[in-house]
């Protein structure tokens, strides 16, 4: 029960724009939601997750992707309203369903929300859901605000009705993590009961079979749907204008994009020159309406973040309409008035302004850049990325690390996204080599592996999470044993998508509302495959290290699922499974031939150098005990004892 | 003596492919491993000075410096470096029996010094599957397991060191002479430490050409053996050229054309055959199957074979005649080979000069050394 299903129509509250998203989704009585985490877009799914059992939804963490579109799919098929959430690349690796989705049509509203990551806060990309939208032919929205962000997703599920079709809602890291103040709207009472129906006329849309063939038939149809979409556009009531009639300069944006416009054009008093076009329906372009202001105006701006999506689709209308309209002078990315990288805000979009309409933009004082910039370093410590206090991956590295140079055959690991991404830094022992997509640690292994016939004579060695494996690791690892390859795959099991805050995965066993979720076994499952498996405690150092040499004497297919609970669990947390303590007399500081293991190679943040008593010395508010660095210390200083917990 | 850090160790022997995998480094700090017979360094460190370096027989080995503080006199050259005594052996009724090269002078011996408790304990070379690994033995039983030439560089000062570390002194040691270099050079406390105490209470060095890098050799060594286990290993002396594997199928002959390859090239930089800075060295008889060639080097070394002679743990008869000359010939051999391929890298220098080098040496002895037989005599 939360504030997302509790509080009633009329009732303003302060969320987060993914929860706004959630109760628009409520108010339109979603039915069925699946996603796999990532951020900006796990608290759709979580918070939806949270209202299932009073709401009766059905709610999952899917594999990956694609499997949570396809579940969300079946409850359209069945009669549901159904929503799937992902962040961008999720998009990529749903996009061969969608691609098929689009042109079966969908029956019950699907909304399919993507939430993009401008500037990578959280990513490792800057990939963009809007092209799909283009590319498979289906409708495209970007609330423009937070209480847009709920109001728009009723809208879309209507829409998604009367077209038949998915529909895309892309948010991005700003609308989806920022706070707005948002009016709530009725929740329905009633709900139908799923069916799914498939004994009529092959080719009807709600009663036949949905596929996508034949194919010119389904294509025409599709094409069809996406014209009836630029015509209710023209009337979108989130399509909006402010402005003076004939501005000097119209500015054409969409999501994020239109509140740091709106700041931009206020901090230097444009009002009265420059007219602010905000769409919501990006794709396809209502023809009409654009029309309309492109007549009023000579130059145009778009605002929008990466590459350009809205500003060539503009173009591309501004052409065929040159007869009425005549010719415009377009601003934007392709002039380099705005960067095709990273995120925009209410600065950059000001000097593009203040650029194109020979506006000086209100200078800063001269050394307002270097003084901010030093602020920080006056009052923080220089930190650098780094594994938490006893996170199971700085000991699953250093083993890695270990025994690859013991090995000495200039082995290398593959890695992917996780928080064991890191470990291409120091924090990791910069012992990653490979970093791509979800699962693909193991696939560049498979390859690197099977080259080993072929000369390469190296150690090849794949790392992924235990919620990646499941993902997409585990097709590449049977890949690798069909193809004779020869790599040994780490699982870094910390029994949870940790990353993204502890959403389960198919290892796991639980329960998600009244739903019970059923455990699969990694090594049991990777030994079915035909891999040889070992399972090993990463905080046990020297096996795990003799295991991972033993693994790297073997040819063939070999998995090591190191098993050891994040450290920021909710399991684990305030749970000490050691007491450390650090000696400071049995410490040799400096004059000890480990030249400060601890504090300048191993470097948790539990152990700090205490550099007036020349030793080490365990910072007892964040060390987590995991117990590690007690068999780092070649001098014995460091030692553990069995942590007594209060029952 | 010069003495630098790990860095210039990794940079100067394990860069320049001159680490022999003999053990003086691992075992003192976290960042020297040897796994598979190869040493590795694990991280940075950033001392400029450390025992690694130190103890290192291929950095900074300055002979002549070493023939001082050891010997109380400059390195001459001499064939068999100082020595008291030179005499044929073989093991005594006492000695316990074991898979022993020639005449089991070295277990015998082992098993003398500790059974009279003149050595607490053992740091010895035992064959693991393939691969030579060391052993920290306190029975002579447990030290006749590891009797027999391994042919494999081994990394048997690491179990010293780790002994030490562990508190242990006065051990026994049997190894080859790059590792009694190591010692010999350990024994000098080069770095001053206030509270060193010498690890070795006993040091047997062992007649040695080259020994075999183990990582490079598994793979011939493993299509030779097939499914067959190896117990044993031997070089007849010339001209036979080839390396017998003892196995439990019968033996099995290697050409040494195959195995030289395998050699490191830290081997060829070594002017040590006989384990000049030992307490006592032994080689194989080449003219007497079944006997040893002992020299006795040290006042301890003599106690020793004296005391085993005594309790009939050895039997010692005289060298028979022209037999000196074998190992004579062989170590002069070595030398001059040795030193040329030093002299060739850039790697042998004078003791004044300053830039870093593996091997130090007063210039006259080096060109004497290294001059063809004829021109020396």
């Amino acid at each position: 029960m939360t504030i997302l299903n509790q509080a009633g129509a009329g009732q303003t509250h302060l969320v987060m724009g993914n929860e706004a998203i959630v109760r628009g989704a409520l108010e339109a009585g979603v039915r069925v939601a699946a996603g796999y985490p990532g951020t900006p877009s796990s608290e759709i799914i979580e918070n939806l997750a949270r209202v299932s059992t009073d709401e009766g939804l059905y709610v999952e963490w899917s594999i990956n992707e694609k499997v949570a579109l396809e579940v969300a799919a079946a409850g359209s098929f069945a009669g549901l309203r159904s929503l799937c959430a992902m962040k961008q690349n999720g998009v990529n690796v749903a996009s061969d369903f969608l691609l098929h989705l689009a042109a079966s049509g969908t029956r019950a509203g699907l909304v399919l929300v993507p939430c993009d990551d401008p500037g990578a806060l959280s990513s490792i990309n800057e990939g963009e859901s809007r092209h799909f939208a283009r590319l498979v032919e289906i409708p495209l929205l970007e609330p423009g605000d937070f209480q847009e962000a709920k109001d728009l997703i009723p809208w879309a599920f209507e829409l998604s009705e009367r077209l038949r079709t998915v529909v895309m809602v892309r948010s991005v890291t700003r609308l989806s993590h920022a706070s707005g103040s948002v009016a709530f709207g009725e929740l329905p009472t009633t709900h139908p009961k799923p069916v799914f129906r498939h004994q009529g006329f092959i080719l009807d849309q709600m009663e036949g079979v949905l596929m996508s063939a034949p194919v010119d038939y389904k294509h025409a149809q599709q094409q069809q749907r996406l014209r009836l979409a630029a015509e209710i556009f023209e009337t979108c009531p989130f399509n909006t204008y402010e402005g003076p009639v004939s501005p000097e300069l119209l500015v054409v944006t969409s999501s994020a994009c239109a509140l740091y416009s709106r700041e931009a054009i206020r901090w230097l008093g444009l009002e009265g020159r420059v007219g602010l076009l905000k769409l919501a329906t990006t794709y396809p372009l209502p023809e009409r309406l654009l029309e309309k202001h492109l007549s009023a105006c000579a130059r145009v701006l778009v605002v929008e973040e990466v590459i350009p999506f809205l500003e060539d689709n503009l173009k591309v209308l501004a052409c065929e309409l040159v007869g009425r309209i005549g010719p415009k002078t377009f601003h934007g990315k392709k002039d380099g008035r705005l960067p095709t990288v990273g995120e925009l805000n209410p600065d950059l979009v000001s000097a593009a302004l203040a650029g194109i309409l020979g506006r000086e933009v209100p200078e800063r004082p001269p050394d307002y850049t270097a003084r901010a910039q030093a602020l920080p370093l006056q009052a923080l410590p220089g930190r650098e990325l780094t594994f938490c206090p006893g996170c199971p991956h700085r000991a699953s590295f250093f083993a890695l690390h270990n025994a690859l140079t013991l090995d000495a055959r200039a082995g290398f690991v593959c890695g992917d996204i996780g928080c064991y991404s890191m470990a291409v830094l120091p924090c990791g022992f910069s012992t990653l080599k490979t970093m791509h997509s979800m699962g693909s640690g193991t696939g560049l292994a498979s390859g690197f592996g099977a080259l080993k016939a072929r000369g390469l004579d190296q150690s090849v060695v794949a790392v992924c999470g235990d919620s990646t494996f499941f993902h997409s690791g585990l097709p590449a690892l049977i890949n690798a044993v069909h193809h004779s390859s020869d790599l040994t795959l780490v699982v870094l099991d910390n029994r949870g998508t940790a990353m993204t805050g502890f959403q389960p995965h198919p290892g796991l066993a639980g329960e998600m509302g009244t739903q019970k979720l059923a455990p699969v076994d990694i090594p049991e499952l990777c030994r079915a495959i035909g891999a040889r498996v070992e399972v090993a405690d990463p905080f046990e150092l020297a096996a795990t290290e003799a295991t991972l040499l033993e693994l790297l004497d073997q040819e063939g297919v070999k998995v090591l699922v190191l098993r050891q609970i994040c450290a920021l669990s909710p399991e684990k947390k305030a749970h000490k499974a050691f007491e450390m303590s650090l000696d400071q007399e049995v410490c040799l500081g400096e004059n000890c031939g480990c030249n400060r293991l601890c504090t300048r190679v191993f470097r948790c943040p539990g152990l700090i150098w205490d550099a007036k008593r020349g030793a080490a010395v365990i910072d007892e508010v964040i060390c987590t005990g995991c117990g590690v660095c007690a068999a780092i210390c070649p001098s014995g200083a460091i030692t553990k004892k069995e942590a007594r917990h209060a029952s | 003596m010069h003495v630098f850090g790990s860095n210039e160790l990794r940079a100067e022997v394990l860069g320049r492919g001159l680490c022999v995998g003999c053990g003086a480094c691992v075992g003192l700090c976290p960042y020297f491993r040897n796994h598979h017979g190869q040493t590795v360094m694990l991280f940075d460190c950033t001392l400029g000075q450390g025992r690694c370096h130190a103890f290192c027989p291929k950095a900074e080995l300055d002979l002549d410096e070493l023939a001082r503080l050891t010997w109380g006199r400059p390195y001459g050259g001499e064939d068999l470096g100082n020595y008291l005594t030179l005499t044929a052996s073989q093991a005594g009724m006492r000695a316990a029996s074991g898979p022993v090269q020639a005449g089991g002078t070295v277990t015998a011996l082992v098993a003398c010094a500790l059974e009279s408790g003149l050595i607490p304990g053992a740091v010895l070379t035992a064959r693991e599957g393939l691969a030579s690994m060391p052993r920290l033995v306190s029975t002579p039983e447990a030290a006749a397991l590891c009797a027999g030439s391994k042919y494999l560089a081994s990394p048997t000062l690491a179990a010293l060191n780790h002994a030490a570390r562990a508190g242990s002194r006065g051990l026994g040691v049997v190894g080859t002479p790059c590792q009694v270099l190591a010692l010999a050079k350990m024994r000098t406390n080069p770095l001053n430490d206030g509270d060193y105490i010498d690890p070795a209470g006993l040091v047997i060095g062992l007649f040695c050409t080259w020994a075999l890098d183990t990582r490079r050799s598994m793979p011939l060594l493993r299509r030779v053996l097939g499914g067959a286990k190896l117990k044993g290993m031997d070089i007849p002396p010339p001209p036979a050229e080839r390396l017998l594997l003892k196995t439990d199928q019968g033996e099995i002959a290697v050409g040494l054309d195959e195995v030289r390859p395998l050699i490191p090239h830290g081997c060829e930089i070594c002017p040590d055959m006989t384990a000049e800075f030992a307490d006592l060295s032994v080689g194989v008889s080449e003219g007497r199957e079944g006997w040893n060639t002992l020299i006795v080097r040290t006042p301890r070394g003599q106690d020793l074979v004296e005391r085993a002679l005594r309790d009939g743990y050895l039997v010692c008869e005289p060298l028979p005649p022209g037999e000196e000359e074998h190992p004579r010939e062989a170590s002069r051999g070595k030398k001059r080979r040795a030193l040329r391929a030093a002299a060739d890298e850039g790697l042998l220098k004078d003791a004044g000069d300053g830039r870093h080098a593996a091997l130090r040496l007063p210039e006259d002895i080096a060109r004497r050394l290294m001059a063809n037989p004829q021109e020396a005599t």
